[in-house]
């Protein structure tokens, strides 16, 4: 507790995030261009402060001192109000994200299925970006991000069930705290890799940037945004994205409990769950500048014949072995082994697609 | 599916490598022997004189007309100290009007001039395009430095005696026929 008074307590610890949030957000797009400059073997940003450090600081003035510009025939409160629609619940989600076992500003009993619905929101502002723009291109990307949000939000979904079904609750505390000294992704790995894949579809990052494609629509619903609105849908990804690692890190690898423990106090325990996000946020990074993007069918087919069977599969086997009271390694092998055939299978439709003559790739109008 | 970890794989074994990145204005990359940048003229340290006579030879050849030559009598010839009967008097290239075609420094009976094979050739930003136009102690003072890195062509360089230390034709050729035959060597114990 910062404060006696809930009220104030609350208040605070929402200040600390609206304060953070940004700041994290300056010093991820500093990383990310670092990261891309060492992968592409560049330097990156070198000039501003030691190391490019201050590059973010120098990003964020010039982005609010630009011309804050709106098209002529631009639907006013549609487009200027999209933006927040999407920044809005990227914050309302961080309300009940633990970082650890005392540092959150509200925990909720319902905090994961909070998230998720919250994080459902910002498909709306992707919507009215694009209608609200009057130009065919946002509009093009608006309808592809609503299509790709909704497929993936249904795998993502599902995998995050499979988690709460094994850790029988929807508490994000106490789904960390069920992980003890095994963390789910030893008995979930398939329910991990839709996580994974369906986070990053999520977050329109490449490979899955379909919705934002520079080459295909020209940057989608952003399209005519400048200034502080592009920075708003910037901020939203990047914070997205931390939700998304902090997310994979708290359900899967037992967040700040695994390997260390409970006991351990703040001081070991924020470092920990830092470790853990930042190597998922720099995984992120690293398949944005490796893979190229998908195909939109490719990216449709992979989430409806992939994706969601095999995130049934995992309820399904989650339900099995909880009812019977069968033993935990049952239930790890046939995730294990379920994600080996995902990938098999994956593989080998890939395969196909690459064959022209196939017949199964007219028929299904897949090729992934 | 093996693609995507052929890609990764890719992209870190890349961010393992050095970067190629020079931080340019801090720190630079050797330019190679024979980089063109803009025409400078040559200082002649033997006899304490430019090596130009004032031909206008580039002048007539340049496809640009960036340059404007006067000669005129040698006062050092007069006093004995020269070989050269006329010596240049002034010399001006416009810089912002040469495109580096190199023809001057072809055609140049004096091998007087030679292009500019230091970063000085190439930075030249200048906020007043008359700033452009190079005098000749502008364009001598390059050559004064000693800093220009053997601007000669081989056979010709040798011909100056007052440049840097050059190995003697002969020793050249010598050093040739000797690279030569151990290049051959070898050769002969394979076969």
């Amino acid at each position: 507790m910062i404060a006696d008074n809930p009220w104030v307590d609350a208040l605070a610890r929402m200040g600390i995030i609206a304060v953070a949030v940004p700041v994290s957000v300056i010093i991820l797009t500093w990383v990310e261009r670092k990261v891309i400059g060492r992968l592409q073997m560049r330097l990156g940003p070198m000039r501003v402060g030691p190391y490019g450090t201050l590059q973010g600081i120098a990003d964020t003035i010039k982005l609010l001192t630009k011309e804050d510009l709106r098209p002529q025939t631009a639907d006013r409160w549609t487009f200027e109000l999209a933006p927040f629609v999407i920044v809005v619940p990227v914050f309302l989600a961080f309300v009940t994200l633990p970082f650890t076992a005392d540092l959150f500003v509200r925990n909720l009993t319902l905090g994961l299925f909070y998230i998720v619905a919250v994080s459902g929101l910002s498909i709306v502002g992707f919507v009215m970006a694009g209608w609200g723009s009057d130009n065919k291109y946002a509009l093009l990307g608006g309808v592809r991000a609503a299509a790709q949000f909704i497929s993936y939000e249904i795998p993502l979904v599902l995998a995050v069930v499979a988690v709460a079904m094994l850790g029988q609750s929807l508490n994000l505390v106490a789904l960390v705290e069920a992980q003890g000294r095994v963390p789910f992704i030893v008995w979930q790995p398939l329910a991990f890799f839709i996580f994974m894949v369906a986070g990053l579809a999520e977050l329109y990052r490449q490979p899955f940037d379909i919705p934002v494609a520079e080459s295909e629509v020209v940057g989608g619903p952003f399209v005519e945004y400048s200034g502080i609105r592009w920075t708003m849908f910037q901020m939203g990804e990047f914070a997205s994205m931390v939700i998304i690692s902090v997310l994979a890190s708290l359900l899967f690898l037992g967040g700040w409990n695994w390997p260390l423990g409970e006991e351990v106090g703040l001081a070991l325990q924020a470092p920990l769950i830092f470790v853990k996000t930042s190597f998922f946020i720099l995984l992120f990074m690293w398949l944005k500048f490796s893979l190229p993007r998908l195909r939109i069918d490719q990216m449709m087919a992979f989430c409806w014949q992939v994706l969601l069977p095999f995130a049934f599969l995992q309820i399904i086997i989650n339900g099995w072995v909880l009812v019977y009271g069968w033993p935990d390694w049952v239930m790890g092998l046939t995730s294990g082994l379920a994600t080996l055939t995902a990938g098999y299978l994956t593989y080998r439709g890939a395969r196909q697609g690459a064959e022209p003559a196939s017949p199964r790739l007219h028929r299904v109008g897949s090729a992934f | 599916m093996l693609g995507v970890l052929k890609a990764i794989r890719t992209t870190v074994t890349a961010a393992l490598r050095k970067p190629v990145t020079v931080q340019y204005p801090s720190a630079k990359k050797e330019l190679p022997h024979r980089s063109r940048g803009l025409p400078v003229l040559l200082w002649d340290f033997e006899k304490d004189e430019p090596f130009c006579t004032g031909c206008q030879v580039c002048a007539r050849y340049c496809p640009v007309d960036c340059m404007t030559v006067t000669m005129k009598d040698n006062p050092l010839f007069a006093e004995g100290k020269s070989k050269r009967k006329k010596i240049i008097d002034r010399f001006y290239i416009d810089y912002a009007r040469c495109m580096r075609c190199d023809i001057c420094v072809e055609v140049c009976n004096f091998d007087a001039i030679v292009m500019n094979n230091t970063w000085e050739g190439v930075e030249l930003s200048r906020y007043d395009r008359g700033d452009l136009v190079m005098d000749m102690d502008q364009l001598l003072a390059q050559s004064k430095t000693g800093e220009l890195k053997d601007p000669f062509r081989e056979p010709m360089g040798i011909a100056h005696s007052g440049w840097a230390p050059k190995p003697a034709l002969s020793e050249v050729e010598g050093a040739r026929e000797e690279e030569a035959a151990a290049k051959e060597e070898p050769g002969e114990e394979q076969t």
